[in-house]
This record gives C-alpha cells, structure tokens and sequence, in this order.
C-alpha cells in the first residue's frame, strides 16, 4: 500500500531544497512538478543521464544503412538497367536518400523513444486526485513524495509543511 | 520583477513587454484560445473555405481532364504545379530554422515566434505536398516512386532527383510533426489543467498524453526536443539542396548550375521569414500578443530578410556572371532571355520585390514600423514566387533548339491551384489560431524567467 | 481477303439497310431473308428489263450490308508471296495505286486481317520506286473517314442504289431514242485509265451526241500548250534530273505533285552529295521547296518570270553555237533590261557550258509561251533524248480551267440534260466566275458521284457516295502510261459505288460488278491465252510490264512559238505595269490538302505546311518588304478585292516570297458536311478567275482590325547562331575537309561509356540534310506507323502537337533572300541519354542495342525527361487524345503498336516494331538481319531517301558508312550526349558568277 504526499511551493529554491532533504532522508520516490523544466531538477531528485541520445544515434545509422543497401540492391543488383549510360551502383546519387532516411529514423527513435522511457501516454495518475495540482501546469511548483505506512504519510505532511510547503494534501490509496 | 529595457543597453527593446508572472502569461497566451470565437475570425474562415472549394474544383478538373488542364506545353513541361511545390516548401523552411537552428544558438527571442513558425511550416510543406503527385500525368501510380516489393522486381530509379524529393519532403514534414508536437504536449497538459469545460479537458486531456511537467519528464523531455532541433537543422538545409536537385542534375541551360543548392536555401529561409511576418504582424495585432511578440522580434526578423535578400541577390548575381563567364552560347543566351526575352517583366518583378525592396530595412525606423514590415513581406511572397517561376517556365520556354521553342500560357486551373493553396492554408492556420496556443507558453515563462533573472544580475553588479 | 469479318457499324444514326427495308416493303424485306433473291440465281434471258433491275436493286441493295456476311466472290493476289491461308497476326502485302492528277502511283499496302494500315510506296512501280508523298501516306485515313457518304439521295433523300440505276437507265433509253444522248455531258475526275478511254469510245458509240469534259483545278494544261507551241506536236515529257548537272526552274516546284514529284525528287537528290552535285536555279515568286532546295533562288512576281524566259533566250543566244534561237530571239523585240541581268548572264553561261547535261523546266501556272521557251531552250543545248525525253502524251480528257468553262457555257445555253459528275467536287473548286453551283443546280438530271456530302452534293438532284480507290477495283496509268491494275484492300465500308460500276450502268452493264467488268474489259483487249496467269502477275507486280508510252521524235519548231510571243509583245504595249497599290495575286496548291479534296484529313490538317509550318490553317502569304510597306504582321486578318470579289483572309509573313504578291493556298474555307473541314482556313476559289486561274495584277489589300490567330509549329526561324542544321558550299567544304571535326566524335566524360560493340546489332540512323528536301512525307509515314494521335488547332496553339518525327526549317541571310534549310528531327537515340537518368520510375531505359525504350504502361508522367531532352522530341499526352475514337478508324490502328493513354510520355522508337519482325523473320530463317532488310517508316516513305537505318556493328552497312562519311555531324554534340542519329551536312553548289 502507499500514499502519496504532495506538496506546494512558493519558490523554486525552497521547492528543490526540500527535494533533496526528502532524498538525503532516504525517500526514493521524490519528483517535483513545474510549468517549465527547472535548472537543477534533475540532481535534486537524481536522475542518471537520458538514453534518448543512444537511441537517437542507433535509429540515425540503422536508418541510413538500411536506405543505402535498398538503393543498392534494387538498382545494382537486383535488376541493374543500362540508365543513361550510368554506372548502376553511384554512390553520390545514393547520399541523399541515405542522409535524410537517417534522419527519419532517427527522429522516430527519439519520439517513440521519449514515450516509452517515460511510459506515456498514461491518462490516470494518482496526483490528478488533487484538484489544486492542476496549477503545476501553469504556474505553481509542486513536489510528491510516496509513502509505504499512514505512521510516515503523518510524518511526511508534517515535514513538508516544515519545509515550507503553502499546502499540502495526501492522495490516499484506495482501500 | 521587471525586465527593464535596460537589461541590455544595446538593445533597448524589451522581448517581453510589460510586468508579467507565469500567471498573467498562461492568460495572455490562451485567452484567444478560450474567448468566444469572433465575428472577424468566421469571416476570414469562410473565405478560406471558398478558397478550398477553388482548390477542390482544381484539383478534380486536373485528375478528370489530366495535365491538359493545365496550361503545361512542350517545351514548358513543368509550370505552375513545380513552381508551387517549390515556393510552398520554401515557406515551409522558415519555421523549422527558427525553431531548429535558433534553439541551437540559444537565440532567446526565438520562444515567442517558434510555435507560430513550426505550425506555419507543417501547413506550407501540406500545400507543397499536394503538388508532386497532382502534377504526375497519371497520379493513381504515385506509389511507384517508392520502392515496394512486387512481383516484377520493378524498382524506382534512383538517379533521378524525385525519389529523393519524395523522401526529403516526406522526412520534412514528419520530423517538423514530431519536433511540433513534442513542443506542444507540455501546453497541452497546461490548457488541460486551466480549461474549465469538461469537453476541453478530456480533449486537451488526450493530447496531453498525461503530461505532469514532473521533473522526470523535463529531464527526458529537454534533450528529446533538443535531439530534434539538431536533427531539423541539417534536414531543413539539405531538404531545400534537394529539392534544388531537380534542376541542377539537368543539363537545361540556366537549371544546370552548382550554385543552386546555397541560392535556394537562402532563398528559402528568406521566403520563410517573409511569410511569418505576414501571418504574425496581423496576428499580434488581433490577438493581443503584442507584449510576447514584440518589435524587438519583428525588428530581428526583418534583420534576416535583409540579410538573406542579400544572400538571393548575390545569388543572380553569380547566375548572370557565370552565364557570362561559362562563355558557352547556351548559357549565356538564357540569362539573357531571362532579362529581356518576353517573360522579362517577371524576372524584374523578383528583382524589385526580392532584392530591392528589403533594401528599406536598413533604417531602424522601417524595421519597427509594422505596416512597412507587412508590405514588404507581402512583396518579398511575390518576389519569390515569381523567381521560382522564372527558373522553372523561363528557362524552359526556350533552350537548346530554336525549333521547339514556344510560350507558356497559365490556365484558370493553374491559378485555382495557386490561390486554392494559398486559402488552404490560410483556414488551416485559422483553425490553429482557434484552437491551439500560438505561442509556447512553456518556453515564454522558461524565457521570462531568465530574463528576469538577467535583470536581477544588472541590477546586483 | 476482303472475305475479313465484321466491318464497324457506320458511327452515328440509326442505319437502314436500304430505303425500302426502311419503308418496309414486304417482298423486298422477304428477299432480303434470302440474301440474294429468288430468281437471280437463274437469270434467263427471257427475264424482261425492268423485274431484272427490281431484282439486282434489291440483291445490290442487300450486297451492300449483306457483305458483311459473304465475301464478294473476287480473289486478289498477295504481293511477291502466296498466302496458304492468312496467319493471323501476320500481314500481308497487297500491290495498288493511287492516282493524283490523272496519273497513278503504285502502292503497296499492309492487310492485317483484311484491315489496311499501311501504304507504302511500290518499288517496282516506275513514278513511285518505293517511295511515297503525304497524300498517298494519309489515303488510309481518308478511307476509314466516318464521315464518307454513306447513302445514294435523290435531292437529300436516301433512295436504294437500284431505284438511281432504275431512273438514270430510263433516262438514257429516252433521250438515246431521242437525240443519241445530245444533253449528256461527262464531267470526269482527270484520268487515263484504260477503261474509262475505252468506255468514252463505246459513249461515243451509242450516244454521238454526248460529250465528255475533265476538271481538276490544278491540271497543268499550259504544259502541253508549250510542248505544242516549241515542237508543233503533241506529247508528254518525261524528266529525268539525275543526267541533269544543271538545273533551271521556271515557276516549276517540280519535287511536288501534280507531277511524278516522287521519281523526281529521288533522282533530283541522287544528285546532291558532293561528288555529283548538280545545281539548282529556282525562279520562283512564292518559297517553294524545290526553292529550298535552291543553290540560287531568284524572287520574281509571278508575271515577270516570262520575262526572265525571255531575257535568258537572248542572253543564250549570244552563246557559241546556240544562234537557231535568234528566231525567238528576235520575236521579243528589244526588252527593258530588268536589274537582275547579271542572274542572266550567269545562268545563260552556266547552261551553255552544260549541253545535253541541263534542264530548263517551267511551272503550272506558267503561260504556255514559258512552256515553250522552256523547251526551246532544252532543245538547242541538246538536252533532248538526254535529260528529258518526249513520249507519245499519256491519253485522258483535257481538265484545266478552260474545260470547265466551257462546260459551264453549254450548261448556260441549256444544252445539258443530264450531267455525270465524277470529278472531285467542281462547285467548290470552279473558279468563282463561272459560278458553277447555280449552274449545276440548273441541269435537270445531274448526278455526283463523291466521297463526301460536299459543296457539289448539295447542288445535284442524285448524290451516289464512291467507293474508295481502296475499295474497288479500277486501272490507271502512271505518268509514262504504265498501266496498273487498281484492286480493293477491303470491301465497301459505307456502301461506296464503284465509278467503273456507275459508268458502265450507262452503257446498260448493271448486273455485273466491278471485278467482272475490268476483267471483262482487259480479257478484250489483250490475248485471251494464259489471261489467269497475266492477270495473276499484273495484281502481283502492281502494274502491267511494258506498257510505258513509246518515246516520240521531234526538233524544234519554233514557228507558233515566235508568233505566240509577238502576239504578247503586242497586247503588253497596250498594259501598264502593276501600280503600287494594287498587287498580283498568285493561286498555288496546298502542300497539304491539294485542292481540298484531302481537307476532311485530320493528318494533312495538323502537318505542318513544310514552308511555313502552319496547321490547320491557310495563309495569304506575303514577302517581308510589302507587310512592312502595307504595315501588316502574322496573324493580321486583311480584306483581300479582286475582280470585284473579295475575302478575308489571316496573313503569314514568308521571307523569300515575291514583293507586291500574295500568294493564295488553295484548298481551304470548306462548307460541306465534312466537320473535320468545315471552317478551316479561307476559300481562295472565291477568288479565282477562270479568265486569270493562276496569277494575275490588280488585286487590292486592306488591313482589317480583327486577328486570326495561325497554328504554327515553328515560330522562331533564326539558328541564334548555333550549329544545328548546318549547310555551306561545296568549295569550302573541299578546302577544310575536317570543318565538321570538332562536331563528333567521344567527348570528355567522368565515366566511360558503355561499350555496344559486343552486341549482334547497334541501331543507329543517318540523315543527310543535303537529300531532304523537307517534304514531310515522312512525318505523316511515321504518324500512320506508330498510331500517332492528332490534337486539333486548340492543342496545337498551345504547342501540343504529337509527331514524333519534326522538320525544323530555319531561314538564314537577308529576310529578302534568305538560305533556307529542313532538317528532320526525331528522338536521336543517345547512348548517354539525359532522359533516362531522371526518370524515377525506369519508365525510359537502354536497351542492349542502343534503344532508347519508351516503357508506355510504366510511365506515371513526371514529364522530367522532356525537360532534360536538349532535342525536346518527346511528346506527353496531356489529354485522352485516343478516347472516343470512330470505330472506323480503330481499325486504322496498328497492331504492332500500343496506342497510348492520357498521362504518358512518348518518341520515336526507331520503329522497334519493325526491328523485332526483321528480328523473328530472321531468326526463322536462322541467319542475321541483312543490312537494307529493315527499313523505318520514315526511310520507307522517304523520296529523296535522306534517311539510312541500321547497325553500326556491320562495319559495311549503309549507315555504318555514312556515319563515317566526312559530312557527319551531331546534333548538339557538345553536350556529350552520343546520339545514335547522325547528320550529314548540306552542301550547296553557289555559281561563283553570281558570288
């Protein structure tokens, strides 16, 4: 069972500071919320390096591999035509197809790749329970924290409020 | 907190007007979304929408009778139809350069302009699309140019430029959708959250993917849209290059010639920024943007118009000094037919529009003047168009031998097609206006933080 | 063969098989039942008259339809081979003729099925030798031309064929038994078939009363007057321009019809490559193509040439030996020396210093004194017997103008009852004067026998539509007399009479068809021994051997001809000289429609004219100088006054022509119910005077303010100064050898080309420029060929059209006497073919032996490889332009090649189809394909034989040989392209007198 404890904050300073408490107090489960990243978020909460630039660069070769080959086959090997007297496999006439099929992977690599890391799209979510959390898109700062026993949900408010929350509400689970 | 003017002394005109915070910004910037929907808006819609049925009677005469609708002849092969593609895929550049290769440059003044701009070039690059196939003499084949595995082993032919054009445009548009759509999911999640009605909710809700601005998310979500931007750049620059292919691979005297791919992207950004000032000078205006998008935006905008003009301009230049200095009789007669042969007033039409025009920016005072800054635009749209048709028809019309040349003249199908795009995409940008915020509210309030951190910084030394 | 199955049902209304089926008569409804009556089958001479006519209508009648299901009982023969039995899918071979101005050209035609596609000229045939001219290659398309007449009328009301033999017999018993025919009157399409002499005589017989008279609006009749004139005899002239090193041409366009223009040009061009070149001077007032082809061109108004003649005899005899002219000399009186005298001189030395080895030649439309001073010339410098030769004159009624006058008169006093009518549609084409419409309309009985429901047909009580010369059997006789036995390709498609069955109807032969009767006839008139085999050989060859008239001799007798002249120095003292503002007028032939009877042909309308290259379209056509002066450009409609009449007409501004002439394409301005026809171009008829039929002064000029704009297919005439068609003179081209080096050859390349020369064959072509004389025959051969579609005038404005095969024509020099030169331009077949590599679907391809492949059904119609074409020759169908074909002329398709849809691209394919039967043909008989074997459409139908077809990987093949002659070129070499099509130059022979 767990309980999700959120919490407003006026500041950015204050909302990353309690951040990285809860974390030092070993609370695995922090995020902050924001109408727009914020510098130092991602340490305050620790999180390691993105994939997404791996995946950019794997689906950008195999995109442009596979373009080169299916020009290659299909014109050099597959059925080659005398064409204007052109040598069948020409490598320069084959670049732009490679180059901007590499992009086009690549660039679906990133998009799909985003989604999946951050398992979207997921239109229920316990925080959505708050009806104030809705200015985390617009214009507050939110922070949430899991707790796994009503006994640290109690302390975690408790906490957060002490870390200078403006409000804060628990998003209890569901019995 | 206030972002003075002073906040850089060299350039006093501030980027986001007016005292501010994140909550009077989400209201300026999705207000038009919410408010009712105006007198003036259903107007200008229903306009479009005629001009879509132009569009559509067009396009159904062109599949019914064939090209024969068109004015298209030989020698003149191409017309119309290309010269469209060409000018549509050129507007289409600017919005992924300013999102793109601004974003790179850490241009800050790109975040007010970049979702009118990305959206323009989804539009643009739709109306460009139609023209490959529509010009095609038996479009139900189009599919042919892709190569797909069938029972003849018959592949599509690499050598020549439209295979990759259908690549290039298609990768264009697909990357500019993501890129736009990634860039959008945060605002979706923000009109989700700030919408009062159920129906908004759930389908601001959809789009939004169930986007919580958690710091996961940013963290991913930066460098993802980052990632993009980087990949848009290189794809915007070698999309124009190939689309210059289709003329430079020719032998035709005046398509022959390696200066192309440089010329038409300058060409193109150039285009591109021109129409964004059109579309967003009005807008502004309407919509009460202008404390997001201000002189200051306009101001550097015209700032590249000019300097891409000169760019083009170079670009004749170079054209009429190679024909000269290539010595070869071919050449050198089709530079001269494009000056004074019987189209010559379309070749001085894009000399006036594209590179005198702009000239005004110079003084600081018409760069800031909108109503100068809007004509301007406007001529520099028709400047270019009409460059586009004097490289496609002109150079056509007449060319190696003197037997087969012959004039060109436009159809009311040719002119449906023009002006049925033109209101094509006017109603798909009025139906953005409607519906989506014009400006990235994310970015706007990521920027007016920073700059009023800036300013704090001035003040503090 | 004829036996082909169904025929198309005539496009449009409801049909009926005959008015009576349509009215319902019982009986004869029974007896169509039976396709062929009761009682015809046992015909006894005890049947009376008039149930055997019922009985033969009524069979006729039923043939007419009913020949779809049983074959005419006629065999005729295959050429050079018997058919076992006809293999579908192969053709067959048929030898015919076709005849123009009285006098026949053998062809052969291509059967598939019993379905002609194809003419092709006769190789054995003497005035065609193989080759033919544009109106032999477009006599199909006129013979499945929906729009024929379909139905004998009587005053506009269909009648059954039988009810005409019926009144018409009745008729002629009456005014037989009366006066022996003295209100019969024959007004004759010119021809000298045997038969029709024969069946004159036998009129004669038994209607002394009845007179016979010929039309054709173009005749030559001045011709024989000079013959007449010069030798005091009559006879035909026979040219030959291949003993000829000099040449003079009076006003006589002598490489087009009428006229054996085809013997003409091939041997005329024989004589144009450098080692044997001739020379060629034109007098002329209009640009002609023997013009064209002119070493020196002389612009004279058509009334000053016979000045020319003049002066150029006193220049003449001035030379050694030639004094016996002084007689006609002398008869001229002293001549105001004309400033042009420095060209007489030069031309009098040029053929004094070629006896026996030159030819003078005057035109048509020349008096007969020019005629005469003409053959005078040729008689003293001893050209008889050796550059021409005189025959025994090629029999056939007189048809000028004169004749129809005359007619016309007779008709005026009322002396005509009943007038024939088988010339080709006399009302439109009479000079306006004798207003020969209303004269016919007042003849109680006329009857016309036409192809079309034209002008003529509205005038006549009975219209009877004619058989084609396709459709039927008939004989003609070449321009020696060679006879030839015409014999059908297809059965009567709309019901066509035969005119040998409707002029035998009048010696009361009705019950026989035209088959029976022509052999009939010929079984008369010739040893009845072994007559199967004779005749078997005669329909094989396409002629009957040895049947050329006998050459005649004569010696100048110059009598008739001085008094002639005195006669016209005489009445000139009387006249005065054109005033500024009245000009002369000229009349000539169309290149494209003759005189009208080929304006319902949508091939000729949409060929460009070879002078000035408008279609569907006649122009009066004027001299640079005197637009300038009249303030007058192309397209301007101006009102031309003549004699009291006037037209309207577009004007075409021609460089070369005459000053103060206009020149008036006959042909145009049609009214009759042909739709193709009607309302192209003006009626120059209108204009025509029978006192005047060929030039004339006194015409008057004025400027309207409407414009008409002409299709033309070539607008730009200046090269820029680019070596495309390249022409210069025989001394330089001997002095630089190597001129043309720098214009073959490999060129530079980052890749090397791909090496043909292991495969069996490398197609390639050469066209000498210096042959071509830009006739266009081979435009229309290779329309007929590839099933080319036509686009009409709308597509054409807008430089649509679809040949495959072009003749650029560029003017160089003064536009006052500019140099002139044709060069035919198709798809030059490029190893390195710009075409090919931007096509993104492999729809254009090489193939192994050098094919530049068009892959129709694999086009989408990007149109990219036209505009990477340097030599535009592809053409894209912009529009369904095969949609809604006549059923008819589906059949004129060839089935060897796809007809092709909207949306795709195509060329000329070097006739691949040709090369793969040569290919199966050979690999049959297991051995290559023989150099000269495979022949293109256009090399086919070519008289001056300018193109050569075939493999380059033969190192002794004609175009292996020519394409290593010194004059070879290619076209836009510079560009690297490797074209397979190879030019040679044109050499020119200027007179260094006239330097």
């Amino acid at each position: 069972m767990s309980d999700w404890i959120l919490g407003e904050f006026a500041s950015e300073e204050k909302l990353l500071e309690a951040a990285r408490e809860l974390r030092a107090k070993g609370h695995a489960q922090v995020e902050t919320y924001s109408p727009f990243p914020l510098r130092g978020a991602s340490e305050a909460v620790g999180l390691r390096r993105s994939k997404i630039p791996a995946l950019a660069l794997f689906g950008g070769l195999s995109g442009a591999t596979a373009a080169y080959l299916i020009q290659w086959f299909t014109n050099a090997v597959n059925w080659p035509i005398n064409v204007g007297g052109r040598p069948p496999h020409s490598a320069p006439v084959f670049i732009p197809i490679t180059f901007e099929t590499g992009v086009l992977i690549s660039a679906f690599f990133i998009f799909f790749g985003l989604w999946i890391i951050l398992r979207l799209p997921q239109p229920y979510h316990p925080v959505f329970e708050v009806e104030a959390f809705r200015s985390a898109s617009t214009d507050a700062l939110w922070l949430s924290v899991e707790s796994t026993n009503p006994s640290e949900t109690e302390q975690l408010t408790n906490r957060l409020r002490g870390l200078g929350a403006r409000q804060v509400s628990v998003v209890p689970e569901e019995p | 907190m206030q972002p003075a003017a002073s906040a850089d002394p060299l350039d006093p005109l501030p980027l986001i007007a007016g005292r501010q915070d994140s909550d009077s910004l989400t209201r300026i910037i999705f207000t038009p979304v919410w408010e009712k929907t105006r007198r003036g808006w259903w107007f200008l819609f229903l306009l479009g929408l005629a001009g879509t049925g132009l569009l559509t009677a067009a396009i159904t005469v062109t599949f019914k009778e064939g090209i024969g609708s068109w004015g298209n002849n030989m020698p003149v092969a191409w017309a119309f139809g290309i010269t469209d593609f060409v000018w549509w895929i050129g507007i289409g550049h600017a919005g992924t350069l300013i999102s793109a290769i601004l974003l790179l440059f850490q241009q800050k003044w790109r975040n007010s302009i970049n979702r009118f701009a990305e959206t323009m070039t989804l539009f643009a690059v739709m109306c460009a699309g139609m023209f490959p196939v529509l010009h095609l003499g038996r479009p139900w084949f189009a599919y042919w140019l892709v190569p797909y595995p069938n029972r003849m082993t018959i592949w599509p032919q690499f050598k020549s430029a439209l295979p990759w054009d259908v690549v290039a445009v298609s990768t264009y548009f697909t990357v500019s959708l993501l890129f736009w759509y990634v860039g959008l999911v945060p605002d979706f999640a923000s009109l989700r959250d700030a919408s009062y009605s159920r129906l908004k909710r759930i389908v601001y809700g959809i789009f939004a993917l169930g986007w919580r601005g958690s710091s996961r998310q940013w963290h991913h979500h930066k460098i993802a849209y980052l990632l993009l931007g980087g990949l848009a750049t290189p794809l915007v620059v070698s999309v124009h290059t190939i689309v210059s292919f289709d003329f430079a691979i020719s032998q035709l005297p005046g398509w022959h010639t390696t200066l192309f791919p440089p010329y038409f992207v300058a060409g193109a950004i150039f285009s591109g920024f021109a129409m964004v000032l059109t579309l967003i000078i009005p807008a502004r205006r309407i919509l009460g943007l202008e404390e997001i998008i201000t002189l200051k935006h306009i101001d550097n905008m015209n700032k590249v118009v000019l300097a891409t003009s000169m760019m083009v301009g170079y670009g004749y230049l170079m054209e009429t000094f190679i024909g000269w200095y290539s010595a070869d009789k071919y050449e050198l007669f089709s530079v001269a037919n494009r000056m004074f042969g019987p189209f010559a007033y379309m070749f001085w039409l894009l000399i006036l529009c594209n590179v005198l025009a702009p000239q005004v920016f110079w003084s600081r005072k018409i760069r800031t003047n909108v109503v100068a800054t809007w004509i301007v635009s406007i001529l520099v749209n028709v400047g270019m168009w009409s460059e586009r048709f004097v490289i496609v028809v002109v150079s056509l019309h007449r060319d190696f031998l003197p037997s087969s040349w012959a004039m060109y003249k436009p159809t009311w199908v040719d002119f449906g097609l023009l002006f049925g795009t033109i209101s094509f995409f006017g109603t798909l940008f009025l139906l953005f206006l409607r519906f989506l915020p014009a400006i990235s509210a994310t970015e706007t309030k990521e920027l007016y933080k920073e700059l009023s951190e800036e300013h704090a910084e001035a003040t503090a030394a | 063969m004829s036996s082909s199955g169904s025929w198309p049902e005539p496009s449009g209304e409801r049909q009926w098989r005959s008015i009576e089926e349509r009215e319902g008569s019982a009986e004869l409804r029974a007896a169509l039942e039976r396709e062929f009556p009761a009682g015809a089958a046992e015909l006894s001479d005890g049947i009376d008259r008039r149930s055997f006519i019922q009985l033969l209508g009524a069979s006729l009648a039923a043939s007419a339809v009913g020949a779809c299901t049983s074959a005419p009982a006629e065999r005729i023969l295959p050429y050079t081979r018997q058919p076992v039995g006809l293999t579908p899918g192969n053709p067959l071979h048929f030898a015919t003729a076709l005849s123009l101005g009285g006098r026949a050209t053998g062809v052969l035609a291509t059967s598939w099925e019993g379905r002609p596609t194809k003419l092709e000229g006769n190789p054995l045939h003497p005035s065609s030798q193989g080759s033919s001219g544009v109106f032999e290659q477009a006599a199909l398309l006129q013979l499945y031309d929906p729009q024929r007449a379909r139905l004998v009328k009587q005053r506009g009301t269909p009648r059954a064929w039988k009810t005409f033999l019926l009144d018409a017999s009745l008729r002629l018993s009456a005014s037989a038994k009366k006066d022996q025919g003295a209100g019969l009157r024959f007004l004759l399409e010119p021809n000298a078939s045997p038969f029709v002499a024969d069946f004159r005589t036998r009129m004669a017989q038994a209607y002394r009363n009845a007179r016979f008279y010929g039309y054709d609006p173009l005749a030559d009749d001045n011709g024989p007057r000079g013959v007449q004139l010069a030798f005091g005899q009559p006879s035909d002239v026979q040219w030959d321009f291949s003993k000829a090193d000099v040449v003079v041409s009076l006003d006589g366009d002598f490489l087009q019809p009428p006229g054996p223009h085809l013997r003409h040009a091939r041997a005329f061009s024989q004589r144009r490559e450098p080692a044997r070149l001739n020379r060629l001077y034109s007098i002329e007032s209009t640009l002609t193509i023997t013009g064209m082809m002119a070493d020196h061109r002389l612009r004279l108004r058509p009334s000053e040439i016979q000045l020319f003649a003049l002066e150029l005899v006193q220049e003449l005899v001035q030379q050694p030996g030639l004094s016996s002219l002084s007689g006609v000399s002398q008869a001229s009186g002293q001549l105001a020396r004309s400033e042009h005298l420095k060209w007489v001189k030069a031309v009098a030395s040029d053929l004094a210093r070629h006896r026996g080895r030159s030819i003078v030649i005057a035109g048509p439309s020349q008096p007969p004194i020019v005629h005469g001073l003409a053959h005078a010339i040729n008689a003293v410098l001893g050209n008889l017997g050796q550059t021409l030769q005189l025959i025994r004159p090629v029999a056939g009624v007189e048809s000028g103008v004169a004749s129809l006058s005359a007619l016309a008169d007779e008709i005026k006093q009322g002396a005509v009852e009943m007038l024939v009518i088988t010339a080709r549609n006399p009302v439109y084409s009479a000079p306006a004067d004798l207003d020969f419409g209303k004269r016919v309309a007042s003849v109680p009985d006329s009857i016309y026998h036409g192809l079309y429901e034209d002008e003529t047909w509205e005038k006549v009580q009975w219209g009877i539509p004619a058989a084609h010369p396709l459709e039927t059997w008939s004989d003609a006789r070449a321009h020696d007399g060679t006879v030839s036995i015409v014999q059908p390709l297809i059965a009567p498609l709309f019901n066509g009479i035969p005119e040998v069955e409707l002029l035998a109807s009048f010696l009361g032969v009705i019950d026989k068809s035209a088959h029976q009767i022509l052999r009939e006839f010929w079984i008369e008139h010739g040893p009845a021994a072994a007559f199967e085999q004779r005749w078997e050989r005669w329909l094989a060859d396409g002629f009957i051997a040895n049947t050329a008239s006998p050459s005649v001799q004569a010696a100048l007798r110059p009598d008739s001809l001085i008094s002639a002249i005195r006669d016209w120095v005489k009445e000139q003292q009387g006249q005065v000289r054109s005033t500024p503002d009245t000009l002369e007028v000229n009349f000539v032939g169309d290149y494209k429609v003759y005189d009208g009877r080929f304006a319902n042909n949508a091939w000729l309308q949409e060929l460009p004219n070879p002078i000035t290259k408008v279609t569907w379209d006649n122009a009066a056509l004027i001299s640079p100088a005197t637009a300038r002066r009249l303030g007058l450009e192309r397209d301007d409609v101006v009102l031309l006054q003549y004699r009291g009449r006037q037209i309207e007409a577009p004007v075409y501004v021609l460089p070369g022509h005459a000053d103060d002439t206009v020149s008036l394409p006959l042909g145009y301005g049609r009214s009759g119910a042909e739709s193709v026809a009607r309302g192209v171009g003006f009626n120059a008829f209108a204009l025509r005077h029978s006192a005047a039929p060929w030039f004339d002064r006194g015409l008057i000029v004025k400027k309207l303010s409407r414009k008409h704009k002409l299709a033309v297919t070539h607008d730009h005439w200046a090269m820029e100064g680019r070596d495309l068609a390249i022409q210069y003179a025989v001394e330089r081209f001997e002095k630089e050898p190597n001129a043309l080096e720098q214009l073959r050859g490999p060129t530079e390349t980052l890749y090397n080309p791909v090496n043909f020369d292991r495969e069996q064959y490398k197609w390639a072509m050469a066209i000498d420029l210096s042959r071509c004389i830009g006739c266009s025959a081979c435009v229309v051969a290779c329309q007929a060929e590839n099933n080319i579609p036509v686009v009409g005038k709308v597509n054409v404005l807008k430089s649509r059209e679809m040949h495959w095969l072009r003749i650029d024509r560029y003017f160089s020099g003064t536009l006052e006497d500019p140099a002139v030169i044709t060069q035919p331009v198709a798809c030059v077949h490029c190893e390195k073919a710009p075409c090919e590599y931007v096509c993104p679907v492999n729809a254009t391809v090489h193939s192994d032996e050098g094919l530049n492949e068009m892959v129709y059904n694999r086009c989408v119609g990007t149109r990219y490889c036209s505009n990477n074409c340097p030599y535009k020759v592809r053409r894209f169908n912009y529009l369904h332009y095969t949609q809604n074909k006549p059923k008819s002329e589906r059949m004129l398709m060839n089935p060897d090649v796809t007809v092709r849809a909207r949306g795709v691209m195509e060329k000329c394919t070097y006739c691949v189809q040709r090369i793969e039967r040569a290919r199966i043909q050979s690999r049959i008989e297991g051995r290559a394909i023989r150099d000269g074997e495979l022949t293109t459409a256009c090399q086919q139908a070519c008289p001056a034989q300018a193109i050569t077809f075939g493999s380059l990987n033969d190192a002794n093949s004609a175009v292996a040989r020519l394409h290593r002659d010194q004059r070879r070129y290619d076209l836009l070499h510079e560009l690297g392209t490797l074209p397979r099509t190879a030019y040679l130059a044109r050499v020119k022979n200027p007179n260094p007198e006239l330097a």
